[in-house]
């Protein structure tokens, strides 16, 4: 009688639970982009030393901003990623 | 991702115009140096040295297939060589094949999930990990209308093939992103998401990181909410009857008195309320 039930408990895909979200603060200011928005995050060890990065791309100017991570869940206020010196932008992002 | 496998980090991107010609999205490459800096932004070329562009969608010739959102490079197929997965305005997802060293076929395929075309309510945003940990790689991916979504695939690491979509987090609706008062109302992202999953908190589980657009209302400095809000809902009656005032009959001079009547208006509604468009960053931290 339990069968079935069982059956399609075990060939379920297994939906994950999450905590309530937080927005995610750089300091004590919030992560955010500039306008019109549009936020578009990624998470790696961009300089190397051991610590995920907070890379977050935007729609004004197709730029990046780069917050380094602190380890602890703390991150340093973001710095505009730069390619050749200059702040890097991806064009015809609009 | 380190897109021409030399071993350096690179960044890469979708974009919406080659601005010179029709709307058609060209995926640009920042590429990395061994000193771990980037160079500017390049197209990425396909095979034949073209660059690589989405195709019409079956059946239909309409550029919002070829406007490219999110490109995404991985091994979705196992034989060793990066292949590119590609969101689209539309919300479905397209597959340049990769020939290995960097380089990309110049034609790609639309991917199906449970028999028919895998889709996102428009704006897709495809991230490829392995969710499940099953050894393949399954798809991620965010909305216009907001939520994050899997694509569980339920072939193999070599025959990868994506069964019906699973929500992880509710869409918000576009409703969500439109302007409000205050940000109290910020508990969840809103619209617009672009997701990525990654252990953040280090708790061993994949958490996912969710990119949002939002509207956000303030009282300016000086004003009270009471008062903003109320100078607004008159603004809003002005506003209304300016926009359906425009001297439709092709008077130039009356034109461009409109067009500095409703620069005026704007500026006039800065004295008491200010508007920010923006997108957060949200943690949804894997229990």
């Amino acid at each position: 009688m339990h069968v079935p039930l069982l059956l399609s408990l075990v060939l379920a895909p297994a939906t994950p639970s999450f905590e309530a979200p937080v927005r995610m603060k750089a300091g004590d200011e919030y992560v955010k982009v500039e306008a019109p928005g549009f936020a578009a995050p990624c998470w790696h060890d961009v300089d190397g030393d051991g610590e995920g990065d907070l890379v977050v791309g935007q729609f004004n100017d197709g730029k990046i901003r780069v917050y380094r991570g602190l380890g602890k869940g703390k991150l340093a206020p973001g710095e505009w990623l730069k390619a050749e010196g200059e702040v890097a932008q991806v064009p015809g992002v609009w | 991702m380190d897109v021409n496998g030399d071993g350096n980090l690179d960044i890469l991107s979708g974009s919406y115009s080659r601005q010179d010609r029709d709307m058609a999205g060209l995926f640009q490459v920042l590429y990395g140096t061994k000193e771990r800096t980037f160079r500017k932004a390049a197209v990425l070329d396909g095979s034949d040295g073209k660059p690589l562009i989405l195709p019409a969608g079956r059946g239909q010739d309409d550029m919002i297939d070829r406007i490219c959102t999110r490109p995404f490079a991985c091994d979705l197929d196992g034989d060793g060589k990066l292949d590119l997965v590609v969101g689209n305005f539309r919300g479905t997802f397209g597959l340049f094949k990769g020939e290995g060293g960097g380089k990309f076929g110049p034609t790609a395929t639309w991917l199906d999930a449970n028999g028919q075309a895998m889709a996102v309510e428009f704006h897709g945003d495809p991230f490829l990990v392995d969710w499940d940990k099953d050894g393949d790689l399954d798809l991620l991916s965010g909305s216009a209308q907001g939520g994050a979504f899997l694509f569980e695939n339920v072939g193999s690491k070599t025959a990868p093939k994506f069964g019906a979509r699973i929500t992880l987090l509710p869409a918000a609706g576009h409703a969500a992103g439109a302007a409000r008062f205050g940000d109290a109302h910020c508990t969840a992202p809103a619209s617009s998401t672009r997701v990525w999953a990654a252990d953040v908190d280090g708790n061993g589980k994949l958490d996912l990181l969710v990119g949002d657009s939002i509207t956000l209302q303030f009282a300016a400095a000086g004003v009270d909410e009471a008062t903003a809000r109320a100078k607004d809902a008159e603004w809003q009656k002005k506003q209304q009857a300016l926009m359906g005032s425009y001297p439709q009959d092709g008077d130039e001079a009356a034109q461009q008195k409109w067009q500095e009547d409703y620069r005026k208006l704007n500026t006039e509604r800065e004295a008491f309320l200010l508007e920010e468009m923006t997108g957060f960053v949200w943690l949804l931290s894997q229990k």
